[in-house]
This record gives structure tokens, C-alpha cells and sequence, in this order.
């Protein structure tokens, strides 16, 4: 039983699973923890390919860093703000769908029809492992050969920060940011709508005196009916 | 390293996490035992003598507790969420070398589970792992306070990984690799400071470094003083609000054993591991130190939670950025400077001039903050 080959197989459909998770989940953080766990088996993937130093940056760097800052950003932004999700015009879906099937056409073409082919480098295991391994081999030829593309990457990182820290600020240190009492974009809004559809329930806090005065319905009754779409506005635009 | 049937890696392994995890549990007493020590009571006296067995009844009651899902929790993600902190925290033991390579029954067994060319690296990754668990659950309990705990005490544990990592890098550049077994050997040469001959143990020619890992290492396993995300009197109980029963001591237990993990990985890179008086003979020996001064640290964990008030959660994130990212960097910079000049590859001259460079930029940055503050105040007044 060739290990190696189960165990590339076993990675690669969990990859390509929860790559297609990734785009079909209803639910944005559930396409973020997908995509946590395709990156988490494209590291087991570095290991087999022999790039152990690769294989733990990528969890650390790329897992660890930048998808959860992913996850803060879809747990924190405003669903008011964002645009349209959805577009039911019947024009621009045939189009797209048209372009997805050129695009995938064109990418087995590529694949299937050619050989890749590239310089090869004098990377063989016999130098790498008279450097001392992967991760000095790493280290040498980006602060040697590559240092200065390794420079201007830091720069170009330190100005994005610069950039986001910028862009946050709000214009007097004092103003309030205005943000809807939200969970996140995974829930509809608030944590009022928990019944299931139909049920009446009532809320264990009674009407004040003032409250009863006005003749409005009572605020104890919540009643869920129909879609709980009609309940959130995410994907439907600014309203 | 000695190439094992898979049997017998199989064995040790299991035998480590067991170890582990009885560790942990006992981890529960010794802080409790400690904390009240500290505070000048007694700690659990009732369950079995002096309270030994306080952890099993712990146990029970946890897992007897009734376990509540809110309503509108998202309920994968809510069940899935602290298994992520326990065995992200569990499986960072893998690389520890608890010793060499011994020869019992006929058997060449390593006393470690595996022994990675990247193992420093591994312990972090897990680490980086283990913050879904907290955002995770903070998302899934559905709950405005929860959630906003929950990222909270995510982005403090990625800055202070941040730290934790690069305070290590001083080490690797001293050591020449990234393999903890490496490291470990790398420690037990012997350096001469002042006519005395002492271990090459990094916390003697890294110091700054060891400071700053055992703040971050503090930090990164949200202990006090680093636990405004998940203290009583703050947001309830932050991200784990919700949790009730054994999945609330998955998160509980989690945090225990990462301090566990991190106190082992500390003295294997500072401490020099297994190496003490008497190690080099009996393989038994090296465990009981390496064992003593992983207690040392635990102890030290405890004796911060006991003494010291917390801290708000902006001083926290300013601390990190503001005062350990530069100081862990100039650390890095000295190291390797230090490293270059013993090497002979820099003269003294050039290394004279590189520093006074740094520090008249430094001075340089600092009067112009100094001056724009001035100006600040000026328009404003």
C-alpha cells in the first residue's frame, strides 16, 4: 500500500471539498473555516513535497494571520453596507455562466493539453542538503539573490498597514463609529428571531406603565412567520 | 535519531499525551493548591487526602453538567469549536524532546514523538490554529458579548504570537536551526562569563528574549494579567459565555494544557531541556529535570495570576505593539550583529557604526514624535 499516494489523495479531495465548500456555503463563515482547512491540508501538501519551512509559514502566515483577520472583517462589517449580492437578470446570469464554462475550458486545455515546463534550478536535494537543509537554503537565497524584491514586499506590506490604519481613523479621535447591533454576517440581524417559524413567545420583560399607555401592539409578543430572508438585509443593498 | 517501528512510536506517543493530560488535570490542583498558598488559605482539602483527588471530582461534575446549546447557536461550528483549542494545544507536545536515544529491551527507543527540522516552528503554527477555536466559539454562541470577546482575545493572541515567534528568532540565529532537539544540544556546550564555566543555556545569552517570551507566552495563553477577554468581571465570561458542561472544559482544559506545552517548550529552549547535574548518565534523570523546571514555570504562571491586577485591554495591545515588537526586533538586530562579529565576518568598526545608526535613527524618531505631539498640542490649544 504506497502511503504516500493515499495520503496525497486523503489532503487533495479534502482540499478540493472544502475549496468547493468555500464557494457553495450559504453562510460566510462557514466558507472562511472551509477555506482554513484547504489551507491546512495544502500545508500537509508543502510537507509531502519536502518543504517542511513552507508547510508551517503557510499555517502560521496564511491560516493563522490573514484568514482570521478574514474572519474579523466578516464578523464586524455593517450588512447595510454591503452591495447587492444577488441578481436575478436573466441576461447577465447566461453570461456568466457562459464565461465560467470558457474560462474552465480554457484552464483544461492548458492543463491536459501542454506540458508545463520551467528553468531548472540548481535547488536539487544534494545542494539543499549541503546548506543545511530547506529552511537555510530558503534563507540564503532571499537575503542573496532576492533581497532586494524582499525589501521593496516589506515596504509595500508596511504601507498597506499604514494605508488601513489611515483609512479607520475616524475624523475626530471623539466621533462614535455607527454599527448596527449585529452578530455577524452569519446570522440574521439580532438575536430576537430565535422561535422557529409560526410560534409565538414572549419576551419575560412586561410592558411599562408608558409603554401601555401608547396602544401600540404589545413589545412581548415575537412571532416569526414566512422566510427568515425577510428578516436580515444582507445581500440586499443599502436600505 | 533512531528509526522506530511504528508500534513503538505509536506507544510513546500515547504515552507522552497521557502523561499530558494527567498532567493538566493535576495542573488544576497545583494552582488551586498554589493560589491558596499565596493567599493564605488552603486550597481542596475534602476530596481524598489533602485534596488529591479534587481533579477527578472536577472531572465528574464537568461531565455530568447539563450541556446547553443557545438557541440560535450555529451548531457545527459551535460543537467543533473548542475541540479546535484542545487539540491544536494537545498535539504541540509532539516535538518536545524529552531525551535522546536510549537502547531498553533490545529496542532503540526515542524519548521523543518526532523531532521536526522545523519543530519551533510547529508549536507556533498549532498556536496559530488554536485562535479559531476562540473566534469560532465566539461566533457560534450567537451572542453580541461573546463575539465581542471572542475577537478581542483573538486579536491579542496574534499579536503577542507575533512576538513569541520573533523572540525565538534570536535563538535560531544563535543555534543555527530550527529543531528543538538541535536547540537542546546546542545548550549543553559550556561558555566562560567571568572565569566561571556555566551550560550554554539561552537565558544566560539571551536574556532580553526570555523575558519577552515569557510575557508573551503569558499573553498568548490568555493569563492573567492578559485575561481581560475571559475574566468574570468582563463580559460575563467572554467568548465562552455560552459554553456550558464538558465543552466549556474543553476550552478551560485547552488553555491549561497550551500553558503546559509552552512551559515545556520554554525550557527546552531556554533552560536547556533535560540537561542538569547527572542527565548525561541516566535518561530518568533528564526527565525529572526537564519535568522540574517546566513546574518552575507553571509555578511562575500562577504566582503572576496571583499577584497581579489585569490589564485593559488597550495598555494590552499598546504593550505589544509599542514596547515588545521593538524591543524584540533591536533584540534580533544585537544578536545577529554579536553573531557576525564573533564570526569575524564584520569588523568592530562596522559593528560601532550599524549601532550608532539605529540609535541616532531611534533618537531621531523620537524627537519627531515628540515635536509633532508639541504641534498637535499647539494647534489644539
Amino acid at each position: 500500500m504506497p502511503w504516500d499516494f493515499v495520503a496525497f489523495m486523503l489532503l487533495a479531495a479534502i482540499c478540493v471539498i472544502c475549496a468547493g465548500g468555500v464557494v457553495a456555503s450559504a453562510n460566510p463563515i462557514h466558507s472562511g473555516i472551509f477555506l482554513g482547512i484547504c489551507f491546512i491540508h495544502v500545508a500537509g501538501i508543502f510537507v509531502m513535497l519536502g518543504a517542511e519551512f513552507l508547510a508551517v509559514v503557510q499555517v502560521i502566515v496564511y491560516t493563522g494571520a490573514i484568514l482570521v483577520l478574514l474572519l474579523f472583517v466578516l464578523m464586524l462589517v455593517d450588512p447595510d453596507a454591503l452591495p447587492e449580492f444577488t441578481s436575478a437578470h436573466p441576461v447577465q446570469r447566461t453570461v456568466a455562466v457562459l464565461l465560467g464554462m470558457v474560462l474552465l475550458l480554457e484552464v483544461s486545455v492548458a492543463i491536459l493539453g501542454r506540458t508545463v515546463k520551467g528553468v531548472a534550478s540548481n535547488a536539487t536535494p544534494e545542494n539543499i542538503a549541503l546548506v543545511g537543509g530547506n529552511t537555510q537554503a530558503l534563507g540564503r537565497s532571499l537575503y542573496t539573490e532576492y533581497l532586494l524584491p524582499f525589501e521593496i514586499a516589506s515596504l509595500v506590506l508596511t504601507v498597506g498597514v499604514i494605508g488601513a490604519i489611515v483609512l479607520a481613523m475616524p475624523e475626530r479621535l471623539g466621533a462614535r463609529v455607527r454599527r448596527r447591533g449585529t452578530i455577524s454576517l452569519g446570522h440574521p440581524r439580532g438575536t430576537d428571531l430565535v422561535l422557529p417559524e409560526g410560534v409565538r413567545g414572549e419576551s419575560p420583560i412586561p410592558d411599562s406603565a408608558a409603554e401601555l399607555e401608547t396602544g401600540l401592539p404589545s413589545r412581548r409578543e415575537v412571532i416569526m412567520v414566512g422566510n427568515a430572508r425577510d428578516y436580515t438585509t444582507v445581500g440586499r443593498g443599502r436600505q | 535519531m533512531a528509526d522506530m517501528p511504528l508500534w513503538l512510536n505509536f506507544i510513546i506517543a500515547f504515552l507522552i499525551m497521557n502523561i499530558l493530560l494527567v498532567g493538566m488535570a493535576y495542573m488544576t490542583y497545583y494552582e488551586r493548591k498554589v493560589l491558596a498558598a499565596m493567599q493564605d488559605r488552603m486550597g481542596p482539602m475534602r476530596s481524598g487526602p489533602k485534596g488529591l483527588l479534587q481533579p477527578l471530582a472536577d472531572g465528574v461534575k464537568l461531565l455530568g453538567k447539563e450541556d446547553l446549546i443557545p438557541a440560535a447557536a450555529d451548531k457545527w461550528v459551535f460543537w467543533f469549536a473548542p475541540l479546535i483549542v484542545f487539540v491544536t494545544a494537545v498535539v504541540g507536545v509532539a516535538v518536545i524532546p524529552f531525551g535522546g536515544t536510549i537502547h531498553v529491551f533490545g529496542q532503540d527507543i526515542n524519548l521523543f514523538i518526532t523531532d521536526l527540522n522545523v519543530g519551533a516552528l510547529f508549536v507556533l503554527a498549532f498556536g496559530s490554529i488554536g485562535v479559531y477555536g476562540i473566534i469560532l466559539g465566539a461566533y457560534a454562541s450567537a451572542n453580541r458579548y461573546s463575539l465581542l470577546g471572542g475577537l478581542r482575545s483573538a486579536a491579542q493572541v496574534i499579536s503577542y504570537e507575533i512576538i513569541l515567534g520573533l523572540s525565538l528568532v534570536g535563538i535560531f540565529i544563535l543555534t543555527g536551526s530550527l529543531s528543538l532537539r538541535e536547540i537542546q544540544l546546542a545548550q549543553q556546550g559550556t561558555i566562560s562569563i567571568f572565569g566561571l564555566d556555566v551550560s550554554n543555556w539561552y537565558v544566560i545569552t539571551q536574556p532580553v528574549a526570555f523575558i519577552i517570551f515569557m510575557i508573551a507566552a503569558v499573553a498568548e495563553t490568555n493569563r492573567a494579567p492578559f485575561d481581560l477577554p475571559e475574566a468574570e468581571t468582563e463580559l460575563v465570561s467572554g467568548f465562552h459565555t455560552e459554553y456550558s458542561a464538558f465543552r466549556f472544559s474543553f476550552y478551560f482544559l485547552g488553555e491549561y494544557i497550551s500553558m503546559i506545552v509552552i512551559s515545556l517548550f520554554a525550557s527546552t529552549l531556554f533552560l536547556g531541556g533535560t540537561s542538569g547535574p547527572g542527565s548525561g548518565e541516566y535518561w530518568g534523570l533528564g526527565i525529572v529535570w526537564l519535568l522540574v523546571k517546566t513546574i518552575l514555570f507553571l509555578f511562575f504562571y500562577i504566582w503572576l495570576r496571583a499577584t497581579l491586577p489585569r490589564f485593559r485591554y488597550d495598555q494590552l495591545m499598546g504593550i505589544a505593539w509599542k514596547v515588545l515588537l521593538p524591543a524584540v526586533l533591536l533584540n534580533i538586530m544585537l544578536t545577529a550583529l554579536t553573531r557576525l562579529r564573533g564570526n569575524g565576518q564584520i569588523s568592530s568598526g562596522q559593528l560601532v557604526a550599524v549601532i550608532a545608526v539605529t540609535v541616532g535613527v531611534l533618537v531621531l524618531i523620537w524627537g519627531l514624535n515628540q515635536l509633532s505631539n508639541r504641534w498637535a498640542d499647539a494647534e489644539s490649544a
